[in-house]
């Protein structure tokens, strides 16, 4: 990928943004984008559960439910 | 067709479709579409002010026709309209509860099945997500093999529909201000099985005759089929087929070859598709294909069977609800299955009018005059295979001019709330962070979900479409399942291009910054439970609010037609969701019971109930309750717009 491309556009507030324009490839993708396969082992899996999925699996994280944990 | 006026009845803006209704018009063949011409529906019934649950009745007790004659209107054993209003809406809600849960049973057998190698062909595919499905059942998996965990999660699936007490183990994934919402009302569900019977049961003749009271029972019902059914089913079927990953599918009526056996795969469980998928690889079947001719195999799908070998195989889909008559109108079909659910009788005269076999395939359901060929799955790959060799024997039977429409639109689908989180921020810092931090700055106004079915009473896919193409305009990023996602598929909505040509500019950056949609497929009407932990994951990243209610975020269902749709319209509402339907509304029979539902319940629920048959009216209404609640977060006051750019996501990796 080049130099990024911007643009002045309008939000929906009315305000004048300067705004990104694409990033990703061109063309369409010729097989799926199958992201799991790279977590191996079980120490992985469990690893992605606690830090990917903190929201529900993480002992020490909760987000915007941290204080109500505490309490 | 004209209507009485003489004026060309408008039946579909999808060219695909009304070229198919004119070619059945022209072929004097019934479809769903001139049925409804003939058959209009009954304006009693219309605003379910009709009770016929008992043998002294049934008793119609319409509005009055004129303002100021109002009077109370009572059943011949007393019931008032608002306890037969209530009651007719509750059923409905029993039974879209039962039908995705009677499905999700069935997954969890298979699984269990599965995990016992008793199935054949299945396998236990994604182990991270078992491990996931087993940490929120609380199953031991250190040093153990995937089969016995799995086996302990196929057992502890089927015993949330027969538990007595306590609460679905699934319930303690939602916030926990929305829980502690719940057990304050009570309306906690204890078993699946048990909330559908009892709803059932109060509904019987002269039972719980309080419409509040008997709402607060449908509400628990619901959230058996939200935080139950339909997420018991997204899981285990995560587990033994896949949890879906960004692939490229193809959408509508065009995805047939004449010069190939084109067979559909139609209706909701997603077992023997899969089969189907792995029978059309067999050399065996490749000859077979090749000695009757035709050049191939090819598999589609229609409706909720179509999203699941979509989005895990790219299986094209040949189009939604309303198509599946006219799919076979084309003559190309050799062979359709149905299963469970929105399968229309129609289909067999329609499918006697060509060659095209239909073939039912579960022990729950027949078809007069269809072809019966029972899935189970211990001999699950043998019936795919004996299902794909009929196909491909009828393939020399075509004895009508085939016809296939040219339409056809590629869509990238497949977004699983593991996926978009992965997506926001990669594989160990996968974060829903991004797109917390793009509410917040203001790049994206707010999240909407539009589901549902096609209706005949609207012009199919109509209001999908308009609604969708509005939200994203104003900057609200859409997630969509079942029927609506493939109107959006047919639509062009569901390829990242679609951001630059139809979203806001906030929202087009962001979506064109991370390389998604503006409108994400996240799969069946099953997977609304996606969405479900979606909006979870939203407010527990932080920022926008300690509850589901406090989200910028909105639902609807603007051409729904099914009772599945009002009980994920009443779970959606009652985990504090604005949701907005259209085309129809069944408790317009009395004002308290709508005004309980549209009004009482955001005092209950902070989620409540709209109806708006204008979709773009709809989707204005969906943003002002957008604007209300970034208001109420302090997001309206202006805030420096961080620029989002691949650097910063990059440092997130
Ligand atoms: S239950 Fe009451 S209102 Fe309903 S049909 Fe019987 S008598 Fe009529």
């Amino acid at each position: 990928m080049g130099e990024y491309v911007y643009e002045e556009k309008e939000s929906f507030d009315g305000k004048k943004v300067k705004v990104l324009g694409p990033t990703y490839e061109e063309g369409k993708p010729d097989a799926k984008n199958d992201w799991e396969a790279k977590l191996g082992s079980p120490e992985d899996r469990l690893n992605y559960l606690k830090t990917a999925l903190r929201y529900w699996y993480s002992k020490d994280w909760f987000g915007s439910e941290k204080r109500k944990q505490e309490a | 067709m004209a209507d009485e006026k003489g004026k060309e009845k408008i039946r579909s803006i999808d060219n695909a479709a009304i070229t198919l209704i004119e070619k059945a018009q022209k072929e004097n063949v019934s479809t769903v579409f001139f049925r409804a011409d003939e058959l209009k529906p009954c304006p009693i019934g219309v605003e379910e002010s009709c009770c016929k649950i008992c043998g002294m009745g049934p008793c119609r007790l319409p509005r009055p026709k004129k303002a100021g004659e109002e009077k109370d209107r009572a059943g011949v054993c007393g019931a008032t309209i608002e306890t037969i209003v209530a009651r007719n809406f509750a059923r409905k809600i029993a039974a879209g509860t039962a039908s995705h849960s009677d499905h999700a049973r069935e997954v969890a057998e298979t699984f269990l099945k599965t995990a016992q190698d008793e199935a054949q062909g299945f396998a236990i595919k994604d182990e991270v997500k078992l491990l996931e499905v087993a940490l929120d059942y609380g199953i031991e998996t250190e040093g153990r093999e995937s089969r016995e965990i799995a086996i302990d999660v196929g057992k502890k699936a089927l015993e949330q529909f027969g538990k007595q007490d306590g609460e679905l183990v699934y319930i303690k994934k939602a916030p926990l201000k929305r829980q502690e919402i719940w057990r304050k009302l009570g309306v906690v569900p204890r078993g699946i099985d048990r909330e559908v019977v009892e709803m059932m049961h109060r509904t019987h003749m002269g039972v719980d005759q309080d419409y509040k009271h008997l709402m607060l029972q449908a509400t628990r019902t619901a959230l058996a089929d939200g935080w139950g059914g339909s997420m018991i089913s997204t899981d285990l079927q995560d587990i033994m087929f896949g949890t879906p990953v960004p692939i490229l599918g193809t959408f509508n009526t065009g995805v047939f070859k004449e010069d190939q056996v084109n067979i559909v795969v139609h209706g909701h469980e997603p077992f023997l598709p899969e089969l189907l998928v792995t029978a059309t690889h067999d050399p065996e079947m490749k000859a077979l294909a090749e000695k009757v001719g035709a050049k191939g195999i090819n598999l589609t799908g229609m409706c909720c069977s179509a999203n699941e070998v979509l989005m895990r195989h790219g299986i094209p889909c040949a189009g939604n609800f309303l198509q599946q008559e006219l799919a076979l109108v084309t003559g190309a079909v050799e062979l359709m299955t149905v299963d469970v659910q929105c399968q229309m009788q129609g289909l067999q005269d329609v499918s006697e009018c060509y060659h095209t076999k239909l073939v039912t395939t579960s022990d729950r359901a027949k078809i007069e005059g269809a072809i019966h060929i029972e899935f189970h799955p211990e001999n699950g790959l043998d019936t795919a295979k004996k299902i794909l060799r009929m196909a491909i024997e009828n393939y020399p039977n075509r004895r009508h001019a085939v016809y296939i429409p040219a339409e056809t639109q590629d869509a990238v689908v497949g977004f699983s709330h593991e996926t978009i989180n992965y997506l926001l921020g990669g594989l160990f810092r996968a974060s829903y962070k991004p797109l917390n931090d793009n509410i917040i700055n203001g790049r994206i106004r707010g999240v909407a979900g539009v589901v549902g079915c096609n209706n005949v009473r609207t012009v199919h896919d109509s209001a999908h479409i308009a609604m969708v193409k509005e939200l994203i305009k104003n900057d609200v990023i859409v997630l969509t399942t079942g029927c609506a996602a493939m109107a959006c598929g047919k639509a062009g909505l569901l390829t990242p291009e679609a951001a630059r040509l139809y979203a806001g500019s906030g929202l087009a950056e962001v979506c064109e910054a991370v390389g998604i949609p503006p409108v994400l497929h996240m799969g069946a009407c099953v997977d609304n439970s996606r969405i479900l932990i979606a909006a979870t994951a939203l407010v527990k990243e932080g920022g926008l609010g300690d509850d589901i209610s406090d989200l910028p975020a909105a639902g609807a269902a603007p051409e729904w037609m099914s009772e599945k749709a009002l009980a994920i319209g009443q779970y959606f509402v009652a985990s504090g969701v604005y949701t907005v339907f259209g085309t129809t509304w069944p408790t317009l029979g009395s004002e308290k019971v709508t005004k309980h539902l549209f009004e009482e319940h955001e005092e209950l629920y902070k989620g409540m109930w709209a109806y708006e048959p204008d979709p773009i009216k709809a989707a204005g209404m969906m943003i002002a309750h957008i604007d209300k609640k970034r208001k109420a977060l302090g997001l309206d006051k202006a805030r420096e717009r961080v620029l989002y750019d691949m650097a910063m996501r990059r440092a997130l990796d």
